[in-house]
């Protein structure tokens, strides 16, 4: 055993808690990890309330408010290395489709013009006000590593967190969802995009041969393919691949209607329009970033008012 | 002069929170808030999406009960569509859905509490935790990350992922029961009952030192208030059923169809909180009422299998019935814990699970309600959804916002019986102990807000005059 551990802290922000609980379920592997590492601050798993300094802080969820932010802040200082694990923290996630939405809205939506609530209080006192936006982690930290998944799958977890012990770049490589989906491409006659619930499709070809919306090949792998391999269509939940993300003239919708186009009988415009008409849906995990935000054409905002009406 | 305790953050919870309690000149406890300071507006955010994918996105409302809202989703949709999905594609669901209790009661009863059970509520709060659970009692440890696994590992084999799972579709499942899943599936089973049992003895055990030794745990920590819970047949069931509010004193007060629940509860906003505490409506009036695992148990006649109500008799006769005590809705995750692991076998051992998954769906206007029980309570999903498939108008009401009158009460109690005139920091992690007997999941309730490690701030005359966060 080596004698110094490395140090870790976590800390988790705007988000649901699962990659923590991907953490966990690190399962009978989490002795291995908890024997290499010292864990100082984790709020699911010790009473340590503090931020002590440490060699690695991991960091999930975006920054929805004020106290996001001071706990981001606090976690940069203390920490000599940080990871933005998970999608929210790498690209806003789900919450960051909160984009489309001034802070108003989301408060009058929850507490004023809701179904079961009696009472028009909108919480001011003692909470930490909403920020205007959602924003990603490196917005406002420097960020060190970036583990995007919603949550990773426990292998590339357990070889990051080991990497970042060990002192190595960790093995997750720039795949698509595609790489390890083990349905077969081929171009079919297929002429309607079908929505998620229509017909079943066959368990052997590509989704996206049959008319189905599937992001598989415009998302990062870092799951394992699950989604198309269990029949469902990847939804894009660990974020874009890197080629969409660093060329400004390639996105989500123009790379999934080129494809569809070569490999069914539906147009490449009628897929684009209908990724624009549903933008909510097929850039919900990573509309918040700038990386896609910031692309000239991206008129996120327009297309979202279109469908809302 | 009055003075203010705060907790910040609460640790080993499901979320991001801080407590707050006002003293009275006298030292006693005036008023005692968890505060729950995060919000991620779903209900404004799923305006405008693709209804198909809620089983999908709203799974990512929380992290720890994923499951719970993949399913209850599922189930909204298809009320308001007026399908049924086929007798297959519910088993199939139900067993996706034992599979998360497994794992969820694991979490709760070992890695959230069992620290507390192994060292005491005021353990050295530098080992109170799994990694020293883990050095203390390696045996027990291992063999509870051993079932949590198991759980995790069937909600991931039938649900396509564990966080967050994908195969409830409308309309029914997407997994394929192959056979030889079908036999890891039940060899799963097996071995998950055979260690929860074990597990569940110990945790009795522990429990009952524990309160041996701090008798206050259950004279203090007491309220009679009403139960809320699904019920089939009169069973406890987490997946479907009619729901019933009974009182104090057991009595059944109202028994309805989820898609009634705006008719029994409502919703009032602190403006010191994110999350929403629930009142249940019944004679005029407005009660407090509790969810969860304790809550099921009082609103059941019974459990459906015969493992389960052994332990629920056993619960009964330690406990009574109705129970209002705070710390042992422990013990009653464990009667939970067997019961999912009952229903695993079963579902794993039935032939019918090789039926039909799924029914033809296309959409039409309407509004639909679905429920289940999740973990820490009744989760509702309610969808307004066009002709085209979009949902226009979305509501949900989680399991901990209606536990939260009951947790403030309970943080009150707690305070006043261990830390109103002590000056023992220790005793404040009780404070908390008695937060975490409710397994809050605030991630959920901030679906609305999220998070929940917690501090305790102690007010005197409004000013602050001890914030006990460990912050040192």
């Amino acid at each position: 055993m080596s004698p110094a551990k490395v140090t870790l802290n976590t800390e988790w922000l705007s988000v649901c808690g699962g990659c923590h609980v991907g953490i966990v379920d690190l399962h009978e592997r989490l002795p291995d990890v908890l024997g290499a590492a010292e864990i100082r601050r984790c709020p699911v798993l010790t009473d340590v309330k503090s931020y002590p300094e440490a060699d690695v802080g991991i960091i999930e969820g975006a920054v929805r408010n004020e106290h996001d932010r001071r706990a981001a802040e606090a976690m940069r200082k203390a920490c000599r290395k940080i990871v933005a694990l998970g999608t929210c923290a790498v690209y806003g996630g789900i919450p960051g489709a909160a984009l489309a939405h001034s802070r108003e809205e989301i408060l009058d939506r929850v507490y004023v013009r809701n179904r079961t609530t009696k009472t028009n209080t909108v919480p001011g006192d003692e909470v930490s006000p909403l920020e205007k936006m959602v924003t990603p982690l490196d917005e406002v930290i420097p960020v060190d590593l970036y583990l995007p998944g919603c949550p990773p799958h426990a292998a590339f977890l357990f070889d990051g967190l080991l990497a970042l012990i060990q002192g190595r770049p960790p093995k997750a490589g720039g795949e698509s969802v595609c790489g390890r989906c083990r349905r077969t491409m081929s171009r079919t006659g297929a002429d309607r995009i079908l929505r998620l619930h229509e017909g079943v499709p066959d368990p052997d070809t590509c989704l996206l041969c049959q008319g189905y919306l599937c992001l598989g090949s415009v998302t990062l792998d870092r799951c394992l393919s699950p989604c198309p391999n269990n029949g469902v269509v990847c939804t894009g939940c660990a974020g874009p691949t890197m080629q969409i993300l660093a060329e400004p003239n390639r996105d989500i919708r123009t790379e999934i209607g080129d494809r569809m186009a070569r490999l069914t009988k539906i147009g490449r415009d009628d897929a684009v329009a209908e990724i624009e008409r549903n933008a909510k849906t097929h850039y919900a995990y990573a509309m918040a970033t700038r990386m896609i935000g910031g692309k000239s054409t991206f008129l996120i905002r327009k297309w979202i008012a279109g469908q809302e009406g | 002069m009055a003075k203010t305790i705060a907790i910040d953050p609460v640790t080993r919870i499901e979320g991001h929170a801080r407590v707050r309690l006002d003293m009275a000149d006298d030292g006693t406890v005036a008023e005692a808030r968890l505060i729950v300071n995060e919000l991620r507006g779903f209900e404004r955010i799923l305006v405008g999406m693709e209804a198909d994918r809620m089983p999908l996105v709203t799974a990512r409302i929380c992290g720890v009960c994923p499951s719970a809202h993949h399913l209850a989703a599922v189930k909204a949709l298809e009320a308001a569509l007026g399908i049924a999905p086929p007798p297959a594609a519910v088993l199939l669901r139900e067993l996706l859905y034992a599979g998360h209790y497994i794992h969820s009661h694991a979490l709760s009863l070992f890695i959230l509490a069992g620290p507390d059970l192994v060292f005491g509520v005021d353990g050295d709060p530098a080992v109170r935790n799994i990694v020293g659970v883990v050095q203390a009692a390696p045996e027990v440890a291992n063999r509870a990350l051993a079932l949590r696994s198991l759980g995790q590992k069937i909600n991931e084999m039938v649900g396509g992922r564990g966080i967050h799972p994908v195969t409830a579709v409308v309309g029914g499942t997407t997994f394929d029961p192959e056979p030889e899943k079908v036999q890891v599936l039940r060899n799963m089973a097996d071995r998950g009952l055979a260690l929860a049992r074990e597990l569940g003895r110990a945790v009795k055990e522990l429990l009952a030192k524990r309160i041996a030794e701090r008798p206050e745990f259950l004279t203090a920590l007491q309220q009679p208030i009403f139960s809320m819970a699904t019920v089939k047949d009169g069973k406890a069931d987490v997946y479907d059923g009619r729901i019933r509010l009974v009182d104090a004193a057991g009595a059944v007060k109202a028994e309805f169809p989820p898609a009634e629940y705006e008719t029994h509860l409502c919703e009032k906003a602190f403006d010191w909180s994110y999350m929403k505490p629930v009142y249940a409506r019944s004679g005029g009036q407005d009660h407090v009422y509790r969810v969860g695992a304790l809550a099921r148990l009082n609103c059941a006649d019974g459990m459906a299998t015969p493992l389960a109500q052994a332990e629920l008799d056993e619960f009964r006769a330690t406990y009574g019935r109705p129970c209002h005590l705070a710390v042992p809705q422990i013990q009653a995750r464990v009667v939970e814990l067997v019961a999912a692991c009952e229903k695993a076998q079963a579902i794993a051992a039935d032939p019918a699970i090789r039926g039909d998954r799924r029914v033809p769906v296309r959409f039409r206007a309407g509004r639909g309600v679905g429920h289940v029980e999740a973990p820490r309570g009744t989760l509702f999903h309610d969808y307004e959804v066009d002709d085209k498939g979009i949902v226009r108008g979305a509501n949900l009401v989680v399991a901990t916002q209606q536990n939260y009158a009951a947790i403030n009460a309970s943080i009150k109690q707690a305070a006043g019986a261990f830390v109103a005139g002590r000056g023992d920091d220790r005793l404040l992690n009780a404070v908390e102990f008695a937060i975490r007997c409710y397994d809050p999941c605030l991630s959920c309730a901030t679906h609305a807000a999220g998070r929940m490690p917690l501090e305790i701030e102690v007010r005197r005359g409004g000013e602050t005059v001890r914030r006990l966060g460990r912050t040192a």
